[in-house]
């Protein structure tokens, strides 16, 4: 018998939570993100980046542990199209949080739009064994914009696992970059 | 004048084709048999070199140690020019000779035998009549009846290959290839723009299964006749449609999909009715392989946390863990007669081909490369062939089911991966 509670929902909400007690970098820039867009939301005007408000990011270095969760990846904003993932995870980052909530309200306004949420493993393991991990990342992802109210007509879930890399080396850090989930418009881009 | 020139053009032409056969057997038996193949006669002006390639394949068997002819002391062609002190002083156990003449009709005449130099005598000799085309054939047929006549074990050197490629840049990067088993006369099945993945034999070796994204970027099964090149699709559900593996009989195949949400095992008929769950867990399960005996799959399943080798009984359902070492363990194959399995198992962050012997319940690792997946057995149970990483590429090698013997295949430009090994043909 199935339970009620899906477990990857229940990671999912789990996840938002830590991120609403997380450090207080992290609560910082969500916190200030969100407001600059909460601000613009609704209007007809395109969602503009709030850029005087962010804090400076540059000093935070890049490595393969951080990449996924890393500011300089997500812009908040609907151009940013790809989600990064820890090694062996498919949590959410806080990071790409307030850029998905940017989707989400884009979607929730934009009914004619289609998300494609493709799945990406890094090369280690095993090849379908990997199809099957990359799509629960694009699951993560489609429940994240579901929580927001998005349409589940409106996303689509595609895993390709290491098949469609991103960056072609073999090093840790070529690792971080492949585990990813894509956001590809198939229709009402934005 | 202009004699010598041909000649010398066609001993250049020779030295390219024998450099081309060469394999790097980078791991052999100490035991391996000295044979002494002597270049047959006629295999010069002939377009292939029979006794070129069946030296090559019993030296990729890695249990055949081939005499080097510029050793010989003597090179006969018949049997009355046989002075088998030449071989034996210098080790050799069997020797075989023949020759390649071509006939009035365009065919050639292909004639070798085998002999046991310690007792100074035949063991057979045969002769074939092959077409231009068919040369490589008879040269492999000649290596598996040699092979089974001096190891009590069929040879699988007349067997094919499938594997896919990556050409990245190329407008269809993406192709499954199919070749005879020593890399030769590679024959392109399908090119694509999007991935194609998990190629699978039918038990006959007319078909194969395999998963193909081309239909707008998602992942369809379908099933191919290799013969009229004819395809259909067999599954294309929502989701994950992956890992199609045959049944023994034929009729059926076992397919990974995720339609429900979690990725499952599914039981299908080639021709796509029939469509039965397997296994329904929130774990992962995929990866399934038929055993020989019908009734059994083996499979990768994460329900105990991380991926670990589990075996279906297809009638009642019931699944049972069989891989208890490490915490991954992976894409399992099963040799013909259902005693070892093959997968891929991770050990200090390196993930190599381990062999678990159901019998005796032993496991070894048989390779020590870094990223090795997806392995695949020879039909006669001695070899497997796997993907790995050389050079920043991916590329094909084989080791036999003892670990003893390792072989490297020559490998063009691109990832190579995903090798798949026939059945008997």
């Amino acid at each position: 018998m199935r339970s009620f509670v899906n477990p990857l929902f229940a990671v999912i909400l789990a996840g938002v939570l830590a991120a609403c007690s997380s450090t207080p970098t992290e609560q910082d820039t969500s916190a200030t993100d969100t407001s600059g867009m909460d601000s613009q939301t609704g209007t007809t005007q395109p969602v503009q980046r709030p850029e005087s408000t962010r804090p400076d990011t540059s000093s935070v270095p890049l490595t393969a542990d951080n990449f996924h969760n890393h500011p300089s990846n997500y812009d908040g904003t609907t151009d940013t199209r790809v989600i990064y993932f820890a090694f062996d995870s498919n949590t959410v980052p806080a990071a790409a949080f307030e850029t998905l909530r940017a989707h989400a309200t884009y979607l929730k306004n934009n009914a004619n739009a289609k998300l494609r949420l493709e799945g990406h493993a890094d090369e280690r393991g095993t090849r379908e064994y990997n199809v099957a991990l990359s799509e629960r990342r694009a699951q993560a992802v489609q429940k994240f914009l579901r929580v927001q109210g998005v349409s589940s007509s409106q996303l689509e879930v595609v895993s390709y696992g290491e098949e469609k890399p991103a960056a072609f080396g073999h090093s840790e850090m070529d690792w971080a970059k492949n585990r990813r989930v894509e956001l590809n418009y198939v229709a009402g881009r934005p | 004048m202009k004699r010598l020139i041909l000649a010398l053009v066609l001993a250049t032409l020779t030295v390219a084709a024998r450099a081309e056969l060469l394999i790097k057997v980078t791991e052999g038996r100490v035991d391996a048999v000295p044979i002494a193949i002597v270049p047959f006669d006629g295999d010069n002006e002939a377009p292939e070199q029979v006794s070129a390639i069946v030296e090559a394949d019993l030296h990729r068997s890695g249990q055949f140690k081939p005499l080097p002819a510029k050793n010989m002391l003597s090179r006969p062609h018949t049997k009355d020019a046989i002075i088998y002190r030449d071989f034996r002083v210098l080790g050799q156990e069997y020797l075989v000779i023949g020759h390649t003449k071509p006939r009035d009709d365009g065919r050639y005449e292909v004639t070798y035998g085998l002999y046991d130099v310690g007792r100074q005598r035949e063991l057979f000799s045969e002769s074939y009549s092959p077409t231009k085309a068919q040369l490589r054939d008879v040269a492999h047929a000649i290596s598996d009846r040699i092979y089974e006549e001096l190891t009590g074990i069929p040879g699988a050197f007349s067997t094919k290959i499938l594997y896919v490629t990556h050409n990245r840049g190329a407008k269809l990067p993406y192709q499954l290839q199919y070749a005879d088993a020593d890399g030769h006369r590679v024959k392109t099945i399908l090119s694509s723009a999007e991935p194609i993945m998990s190629p699978s034999w039918s038990p006959d070796g007319s078909k194969i299964a395999y998963v193909s994204f081309e239909n707008n970027g998602k992942p369809n099964i379908y099933v191919h006749d290799l013969a009229s090149g004819q395809r259909s699709v067999v599954s294309r559900e929502r989701g994950i449609n992956g890992a199609p593996s045959w049944s023994p009989d034929g009729q059926r195949l076992v397919i990974t999909l995720s339609k429900d949400g979690n990725p499952e095992l599914y039981m299908v008929n080639v021709n796509g009715g029939g469509l039965t769950r397997l296994t329904d867990n929130y774990g992962i399960d995929t990866e399934a392989r038929w055993m020989p005996d019908g009734e059994h799959v083996v499979f990768t399943s994460s329900r105990s946390g991380g991926p670990q080798i589990y075996m279906l009984n297809i009638n009642d359902r019931s699944a049972r863990r069989v891989s208890f070492e490490g915490n991954y363990n992976a894409r399992p194959d099963v040799t013909p007669d259902g005693r070892y399995l093959v997968y891929v198992h991770r050990r200090n962050g390196s993930f190599n081909v381990g062999v678990q012997d159901l019998q005796r319940g032993t496991f070894d690792i048989v390779t020590q490369t870094n990223m090795d997946e997806s392995p695949s057995v020879a039909p006669n149970g001695s070899m497997v062939i796997y993907g790995t990483q050389r050079r920043g590429t991916g590329v094909l090698e084989a080791v036999s089911i003892d670990g003893r013997v390792k072989v490297e295949l020559p490998s063009k430009e691109g990832e190579v991966r995903e090798p798949a090994w026939s059945p008997f043909l």
